[in-house]
């Protein structure tokens, strides 16, 4: 008896055939107690998210019957006619164990290290367990894979970092204030990175935001959105005795803020310190103002540099994951073939 | 054990300074990316060593231990290292001691230059209670000014990272630039209030007469060190100098305060009996 995995995910298959096989959360327990019936797997659990679906089973059939099987059943389950090749990807003992340790890690997601997964993977599990689909042998790899992926995110550094241009920008903001609590966030053209950027820093505790547009209906549009407040677009340098973060994305061809219009504006804001992020492409604000005390200017390629050296780190601690499970596997493996 | 002196202790004392200063090295290389209690531990030991050699000291004195410079300076190290390792209690405030090492290490091996620590002649004319007060706030207000010159250093250093966009800034578990200043500035004026308390007591204490309290060199400079760190409160809290030049002031302040200390003090006839 042993655990065995079949599915496909984000790096074998395109979307259009990762959604032809995906199961809606409601139907899982049917499917789930459909394949049990078969006599393919004893236990069994369906993880199906938009990047995979997957099926973890415990079965004593031969390893290549019992893919065999579970690809027919997944044909079968969602009534798939086409063909069907390098897409489907099937695991037996170890690598469908080293498979399942690196999903709940998430060195197996589209961006290295995200932790979304984990809870995926826990809410999938759970719905097996409490349909009783689960049995010894899955609650011990599964609860042994929630404890890798604690593991490997607190003595490694898969998890650190921003790795968008959003999170960067969150994570700057942090840097320089002692709490996002205190401070205001000034949104300088209404364009959609710096709403979800002013969205991701409310989320963090940010105390308010301030919109304003050339186009008075959509500042209002958005400051009602975000739970904020609109200016007209003339007054926005009157914001900046208020401010902390100032998100700039207009469509301007020149600059909007140059150090001759920020110098007395520091004077007025007591020199307390003041993010500036330009995402706009031309850029918004003058590089020269980032001269100025206290002033922390970040534009789009900054950010996105932040976000690419994040990747990358996270890329480097890897091969550091892939032996702390290969360890973990093995650890999971004598413990089970050891006769009590 | 007879043979283990005070001395002794306060050099194993300033062997773990050394040591912790050698893993602040490799901490600054890593970009303070790892939280660790290494170094905590290392600076934590020197100052129960530190504190053993001070009390040895005191013992033996009957009286707090600051009659001479190595007294005063192992006195000065022993508030900067315990207000580090307080400090260093704060939310990602421990890399606090790997900046504090360096100085602590480097004035510890200063201190144990036997020329500070003279064979003692007969026992001091000034003594008791009000003098201990004196020499305790004074020295303690210049450990809390080191510590405000460290942090001003860990504030400089972030400040320059998140200018320059250096991944560094983003990676060091380092707390946040306003949080720094706001603790460097605290600190300050931590060390104001203490110097003034003890500019206040020592104008208490017995001097030879007909000299005004004001005509001893070690008297002056402590006053123009409080003028020098009154300014700089003032010119920050009310008339907006930048938190850079608030911070650079208070560094160049304590590089000053340690390098006159011992010449004002050999100097100063009050502090030399």
């Amino acid at each position: 008896m042993s655990v065995v995995v079949i599915g496909l995910s984000h790096r074998s298959s395109p979307v259009a055939l990762r959604e032809r096989f995906a199961f809606a959360g409601e139907t899982i327990p049917d499917a789930l107690a459909a394949l049990r019936a078969s006599g393919i797997a004893s236990e069994a659990t369906i993880l199906s998210t938009c990047n995979r679906v997957e099926i973890y089973a415990v079965t004593t059939l031969a390893t290549d019957a019992a893919f065999a099987e579970l690809k027919k059943f997944l044909v079968t389950h969602h009534a798939f006619d086409g063909a069907l090749g390098d897409e489907l990807y099937s695991f037996a003992e170890p690598h469908s164990l080293h498979h399942l340790f690196k999903v709940a890690s998430g060195l197996d997601s589209m961006v290295i290290g995200e932790t979304e997964i984990f809870g995926q993977l826990k809410a999938a599990y759970e719905l097996a367990f409490t349909h009783k689909h689960t049995g010894a042998r899955l609650n011990k790899a599964f609860q042994r894979a929630f404890n890798v992926a604690k593991h490997i995110r607190t003595e490694t550094n898969i998890q650190r970092g921003s790795v968008s241009v959003m999170s960067a920008a969150v994570e700057l903001a942090e840097k320089i204030f002692a709490s996002l609590a205190e401070h205001e966030v000034l949104v300088i053209g209404a364009g959609e990175t710096s709403e979800k950027t002013a969205r991701a820093l409310l989320s963090r505790g940010a105390r308010g935001v301030v919109v304003t547009n050339r186009s008075p209906e959509r500042a209002t549009a958005l400051a009602a959105e975000l739970g904020g407040r609109a200016v007209p677009f003339a007054q926005w340098p009157d914001e900046f005795s208020k401010i902390d973060i100032a998100i700039s994305s207009t469509a301007a061809t020149e600059h909007i803020l140059n150090r001759a219009t920020l110098e007395p504006l520091m004077k007025r804001r007591k020199h307390r310190p003041l993010l500036l992020i330009d995402i706009a492409v031309p850029r918004d604000i003058d590089p020269a103002v980032s001269e100025l005390d206290n002033v922390y200017l970040y534009n789009v390629d900054d950010l996105q540099s932040i976000a690419t050296d994040y990747v990358k780190l996270r890329q480097e601690e890897v091969a550091r994951c892939e032996q702390i499970i290969g360890e973990k596997v093995a650890a999971l493996l004598t413990q089970q073939n050891t006769p009590r | 054990m007879a043979w283990f002196t005070d001395r002794h202790c306060f050099l194993l004392a300033v062997t773990f300074y050394g040591l912790s200063t050698v893993y602040s090295v490799f901490l600054w290389r890593k970009g303070f990316r790892r939280d660790d209690w290494v170094n905590y531990f290392l600076i934590a030991t020197g100052v129960v060593l530190h504190t053993l050699a001070m009390t040895k000291r005191g013992l033996t004195l009957h009286s707090c231990p600051v009659n001479n410079l190595y007294e005063a300076t192992t006195f000065l190290l022993w508030a900067l290292g315990l207000a580090s390792l307080v400090y260093s209690l704060l939310p990602r405030f421990k890399f606090l001691a790997a900046f504090t090492a360096p100085v602590l290490f480097t004035i510890g091996v200063f201190a144990l230059m036997p020329s500070l620590d003279p064979p003692r002649g007969p026992k001091p004319e000034f003594s008791g209670a009000l003098r201990s007060l004196h020499a305790a706030t004074s020295l303690q207000a210049y450990g809390a000014f080191g510590l405000a010159a460290v942090a001003a250093g860990m504030f400089l250093m972030q400040r320059h990272d998140l200018k320059a966009h250096k991944l560094r800034a983003m990676l060091s578990l380092l707390p946040s630039i306003q949080r720094l200043e706001l603790i460097t500035f605290r600190l300050v004026a931590v060390g104001f209030v203490l110097l003034t308390i003890g500019l206040a007591v020592g104008s208490q204490l017995p001097r030879q007469e007909g000299k005004p309290y004001l005509s001893d060199a070690k008297v002056i400079w402590s006053a123009l060190l409080w003028l020098v760190y009154l300014e700089s409160l003032v010119a920050y809290k009310f008339f907006g100098r930048s938190s850079r030049r608030f911070a650079l002031g208070a560094i160049i302040a304590f590089a000053v305060l340690l390098l006159t200390f011992w010449v004002t003090n050999l100097y100063s006839p009050l502090h030399n009996q």
